[in-house]
Formats: C-alpha cells, sequence, structure tokens
C-alpha cells in the first residue's frame, strides 16, 4: 500500500523571527521525508514550533532556509500565487478552530476549494454532495456553521479538505476543540479517509492523538528529537 | 488569471455582505448618492439650456443675420457702438440691392415700447417694427391667423397691422382680432394676421412684436426715425459664410469705412446666444464639477473607511480563503467588486431620486409657466449611463486601498486573527 513516492521532503530547513531587535528560531534544523499514503503524526509541544512547521509543511509560510520538496516542486522559488495553487490543490487543512465560513452553509463551505480551482458550479455541487455524504452529513448540507455541533463542524472541515483530493491531509490539532467522544468519532474519520489511499499529517501535542498514527515524529526546540514507527498504532474495526 | 468562477462569487458575495450590513452600507453609499446625483441634475439642467438654445435658434432663424448699430451680446464697448452713425432706411435699401446672394433682406424700424388702444385700453408693451411684405419670408412673419400685408399694401403703405401671438390675449383678451382696428400714436390700424408664437422664457417679449408696412411706419413717427436695422435671410446654413461676407463688404462701402478700419457696425446672428449659452454652461460645468468633486472625495473615503472596518472584520474569513486556495488577486477583486456594486446601488438609489425630483419640478414649473415646453420631464438615458459607469469607476477608486491591504494579509497572521 505504500508505494514509495515522496510526497514531502524537507532538507535542514529553519524559520527564523525578527521580533523587535531579538531573533527567534522557530525551527532550527528540520530534515525529513514523507511517502504517499503515509499516517504521521508530529508531536511538538507548544511553542516548539508547531505551528511554525504546520504553515510551512501547508505552504502557508516559506522556510528561512533550507529546501523543502513538494511532490519534487521547490517551494522556495514560489510566489504568492503558485503557493495558493498548492494549497488549493495538493493540501486539504483540517484546522483546531475548524475556520469554516461563519455565514456560508456547510455546502458552501465544503465546495470553496472548488470556486478557486474554477470548476463550474453544477459539477461543484454535486461534488461537495458526495462528499458531504462520505462524511456522513448530508443531511446537515444546508445547515450553517453555527447550527452544528463541534464534531459535525470538523466533518464539514474534513470534507472541504478532501473535496479537491489534495496529496496530503494536514491537520492541526483536529479534536483539540472536541470532547473526547466526539474526538473518537474524528479519528476514526481521519483513520477511514487514510485506508482510502490518502496521506495524512497530525500536527499534535497530545500523546493520546498521536496513538493513532503509524508513523510520530518528535520535535522538540526546533530541532527532531525522534523519528520512530508507531506499530501499535490504534485500529478501528 | 481570474476566473469566471471566482468573479461570479465574488458577486455574490458582495450581495450578501452588504445585504447583512444594510443600514451600514446605505450610510456609507450616501456621499456617492450625493456625487451622482449632482452629476444627472447638472447634466439634466445643460441638456436643457441646450433645447432651449434650439429653441431660440428657431425663433430667430439659424440662417439670420441682423446688421445693426449695436451688437447683441453687449461685446465690445458699449460706448463706441453709441458713437456710431445710425444705419439709415436708405442704407438697407442699398444693401439689399448690393448682396445678391442672399434671400431676404429687409429694413427693420424698430420701435420698442409703443402703446396700442383698444376699445379705449391702453397697452404699452407693444413693439412695433416697421418692415417690408417680405418678412412674411423670415420665421418672424410666420402667419398662424389671417395673412400678411402683400406688396401693394406695403408700397403704399395701407393701415393693416400683422400682430405678435401675445397681443391676442393682452390686447383682444383672447377674442379673434382679425378686421378690429386698433390705435398707435393717434393712426387707426385694422388687424389683418397674427403670427405664430415664438416666445420661449428665453425671448418671451418677443410675442409682442407687431409689424406695419414701413411707409406707414415713417407716415405715423416720421421719416428721421433713426432705429433701424437690416434683417438679412441667407437662405440655409450652409450660405452663412458667404452671405455674411458679401454683407460686412457691402456694409462697409455704403458706410464709408476705410480700409484698415474696423466695422462700424455689428453683424448679429443667433451665434451670439450659442456663445452666452457656452458661458452659461460653462459656469454650470465647473460649478457642478467643483460640488461632484467635493461630493466624491467624502463618498470615496466614506466607503474606503467602511472598506477598511470589512476588510478588518473579515481578516479570518480571508484567512479560511487563501488557506483554501483564493490567490491575491482574487481577493483584491473580491474587495473592489463589494465597493462598486456598494457604490452602483448609490447610483441606482440617486437614479430614482432625481428621476422623482425631475418629474416632480418639471410639472410644477409647468403648471405655473406653461410656455417653457424645452423643459424635460425625463432624464436622458446617456445620463444613467454615465451615472453609472461612474458610480463603478469610484468604487473601484474607493475599494482599492481596503482591497490590497486585504489581499497583502499574510495567510498565517489572518488565520489567526481573533
Amino acid at each position: 500500500m505504500n508505494d514509495n513516492k515522496i510526497i514531502i521532503e524537507i532538507e535542514h530547513i529553519s524559520r527564523v523571527y525578527q521580533m523587535g531587535s531579538e531573533v527567534v528560531y522557530a525551527l532550527r534544523d528540520i530534515t525529513l521525508n514523507i511517502h504517499k499514503n503515509e499516517y504521521v503524526a508530529i508531536m511538538c509541544p507548544s511553542g516548539s514550533g508547531k505551528s511554525t512547521l504546520m504553515n510551512l509543511l501547508g505552504c502557508l509560510d516559506t522556510p528561512s532556509s533550507g529546501k523543502y520538496l513538494f511532490n519534487n516542486l521547490d517551494v522556495r522559488d514560489m510566489d504568492d500565487n503558485d503557493l495558493a495553487e498548492i494549497r488549493n490543490k495538493e493540501i486539504g487543512f483540517v484546522f483546531q478552530t475548524f475556520n469554516l465560513l461563519p455565514r456560508a452553509s456547510a455546502l458552501k463551505n465544503v465546495e470553496l476549494p472548488l470556486v478557486y480551482s474554477g470548476m463550474k458550479a453544477n459539477e461543484r455541487l454535486e461534488r461537495a454532495e458526495q462528499v458531504l455524504e462520505s462524511v456522513g452529513l448530508t443531511d446537515r448540507s444546508s445547515h450553517k456553521p453555527n447550527e452544528m455541533s463541534g464534531g459535525q463542524r470538523q466533518r464539514v472541515a474534513i470534507a472541504r479538505a478532501l473535496i479537491t483530493e489534495p496529496s496530503i491531509i494536514l491537520a492541526d490539532e483536529p479534536t483539540g476543540n472536541l470532547d473526547s467522544k466526539t474526538g473518537l468519532d474524528i479519528m476514526k474519520l481521519l483513520s477511514e479517509i487514510w485506508k482510502k489511499g490518502n496521506t495524512i499529517i497530525i500536527v499534535t501535542h497530545e500523546e493520546e492523538i498521536a496513538r493513532y498514527a503509524h508513523r510520530i515524529i518528535r520535535i522538540k526546540d526546533g530541532l527532531i528529537e525522534k523519528d520512530e514507527v508507531n506499530p501499535n498504532y490504534v485500529k478501528f474495526e | 488569471m481570474i476566473k469566471l468562477s471566482e468573479i461570479y462569487e465574488a458577486i455574490l458575495l458582495a450581495i450578501e455582505a452588504l445585504n447583512s450590513n444594510k443600514i451600514r452600507s446605505l450610510l456609507a453609499s450616501l456621499g456617492v448618492v450625493i456625487g451622482i446625483s449632482i452629476v444627472i441634475i447638472m447634466g439634466w439642467l445643460i441638456n436643457n439650456m441646450d433645447r432651449a438654445l434650439t429653441d431660440t435658434f428657431n425663433i430667430i432663424g439659424e440662417d439670420m443675420f441682423f446688421v445693426d448699430k449695436y451688437e447683441w451680446s453687449g461685446g465690445g464697448n458699449w460706448e463706441k457702438m453709441r458713437n456710431r452713425k445710425d444705419i439709415k432706411y436708405e442704407q438697407t435699401i442699398e444693401l439689399k440691392e448690393k448682396v445678391k446672394s442672399a434671400e431676404v433682406i429687409i429694413p427693420n424700424l424698430n420701435k420698442w415700447g409703443s402703446t396700442m388702444t383698444y376699445n379705449g385700453e391702453n397697452y404699452n408693451g407693444i413693439s412695433l417694427v416697421g418692415t417690408t411684405f417680405e418678412n412674411a419670408k423670415t420665421p418672424a412673419g410666420s402667419i398662424e391667423l389671417g395673412r400678411y400685408y402683400n406688396e401693394m399694401e406695403d408700397e403704399y403703405g395701407s393701415n393693416v397691422i400683422v400682430i405678435g401671438n401675445a397681443v391676442v390675449k393682452n390686447v383682444f383678451k383672447g377674442q379673434n382680432p382679425l378686421g378690429q382696428f386698433v390705435k398707435l400714436n393717434g393712426h387707426k390700424l385694422q388687424v389683418i394676421g397674427v403670427v405664430v408664437k415664438r416666445g420661449t422664457v428665453m425671448m418671451s417679449f418677443i410675442d409682442n412684436q407687431c409689424f406695419i408696412p414701413v411707409k406707414t411706419f415713417r407716415k405715423i413717427f416720421g421719416n428721421n426715425f433713426r432705429s433701424i436695422s437690416a434683417a438679412v435671410k441667407a437662405g440655409g446654413k450652409a450660405n452663412m459664410d458667404k452671405v455674411r461676407d458679401e454683407v460686412q463688404g457691402a456694409m462697409r462701402t455704403i458706410r464709408n469705412n476705410q480700409p484698415g478700419k474696423e466695422d462700424d457696425f455689428s453683424i448679429n446672428e443667433t451665434k451670439t446666444f450659442e456663445d452666452s449659452v457656452k458661458q452659461i454652461k460653462a459656469v454650470v460645468y465647473s460649478v457642478g464639477i467643483g460640488m461632484t468633486m467635493l461630493s466624491f472625495l467624502v463618498g470615496i473615503i466614506g466607503i474606503m473607511n467602511i472598506m477598511f472596518v470589512s476588510v478588518v472584520e473579515r481578516t479570518r474569513e480571508i484567512g479560511i480563503r487563501k488557506a483554501v486556495g483564493a490567490k491575491n488577486s482574487t481577493i483584491l477583486m473580491q474587495f473592489i467588486i463589494e465597493s462598486s456594486i456598494l457604490c452602483l446601488i448609490g447610483a441606482i438609489l440617486s437614479i430614482i431620486l432625481c428621476s422623482l425630483l425631475v418629474y416632480g419640478s418639471v410639472q410644477v414649473i409647468l403648471s405655473f409657466n406653461p410656455d417653457l415646453t424645452f423643459l424635460t420631464p425625463i432624464l436622458p438615458y446617456e445620463l444613467l449611463v454615465i451615472a453609472t459607469i461612474v458610480s463603478i469607476f469610484v468604487g473601484i477608486l474607493a475599494g482599492l486601498m481596503p482591497a490590497i491591504r486585504a489581499a497583502k494579509l499574510n495567510p498565517v497572521d489572518a488565520l489567526r486573527y481573533e
């Protein structure tokens, strides 16, 4: 099931912030590869460069130094438009706070990435309905985010992440704002998505969540502390 | 490349965003409403001035010249014109003989403020003109009722009079004047015709003009009457330049103007009115443009402000859109479309407002003075097109800075924004 195609190839990247006169090293020197259909957890205590790494992986930000190849494309050479296109086509974000458009219905939220990729309205709608169905939310398609529970909102977000059939699903603390039962449902959904052949990267500081991943990369103080396979990952029936 | 789906989406989005802040949007577009209203009203005024001008051309005749001691527009030096020699009746006859290219050349002996007596009652506002039967060929002598005096009556100096349209009302109280006798300076004259109504707001006095044969005029006012001009009908607008040149040359010879010296007479034509209307238009334009600029400035600032607020409020939304693939240009366009639609709504409001205003006020004005027939109660459609285009332009201008700010937002910071 792992055809060994490398999707993410990171060599010695760093990210430096200038805070007034002080230079802050959010990431010092990170090297890692992620293959197609991996299920990776990046474990990172708060304040150890977790958000920075997430932003870099998601092409929301670019590294200060080092090499980042996404599907063999060098991210450092990209301008804002290229990055936007990569995010649109290759990356599906799942955020801790869901980040849905508050005034738009679930269906509208889900089809949003397709608006920016230029798909026709009727195709978009059909596709969005399919994806919503696959996350079990057919009956909620006309609801707005404030009319849904946290778990339902995260399902909408996952549907939105899936709709462009991206190379990776990048989830930042996907259960952080959910109760443990709902969180479990979401993790189950992510595992199902992985089983269908998707590549999943979860950025988290919770051991509980990392247990579901097949590989755990631990980051501390901007460096990789440990990168190991997790043979005892939690399996769902 | 911006995709069509994005534009369509941006328009829907803009309408939704404006709809969710109705009062705020309405207030923000007030400045634009005022600006566009001024543009529309100004355009309407100028349009109506042009119509009034055209009416005036029709009163005087587009191919008419008037050779006179004075210049109509009062241009030049009044003192100098007063010192010119009077134009003599004989000179107008000589002019007629010399200038062959003109269709009609007739003398006009003008007696302003004459008193007409009918049924023992006096009316003072008559402007009496002594002229030949050929006046019938000019716009001034177009007959509505009865007939103009003929060559025979002209030659013999018959006691006949052709009266102005307003005289029917002013002297005859609307009764049929044909065949009635009136008295002018103690001379009894029979009314044989009424000329068509010509006056509007410009020159309503012209309908108090009455015409009698030159000989009759000279019987009443004497042979030394001095206020004389020559009316020249060129016979088509194309002939104007040729006839004007010939009239000028002939008149200089007749008046013995030495070479190198300027004319001691003026050739007046409707162009004079055109020039003065041009001046009024220039004033309307400059006042209007000044006011428009000012209100657009206020309008642009108002809309820019509300758009900045909107960008800040929607920072997180911008972050989300960028995260799922919106390009900077897409976000830029989204906000520019929003502010353009805001201005477009302003334009629609002003078009409705101005239409009601113009329609209402024209009805009221016409009920007081039905002569102002050149006033249009409907706004010309070109104006509406201009107003719409201007409003969109203003929207783009006002939205540009906020939109650039939105487009340049860093997605990481925007997503983190609470």
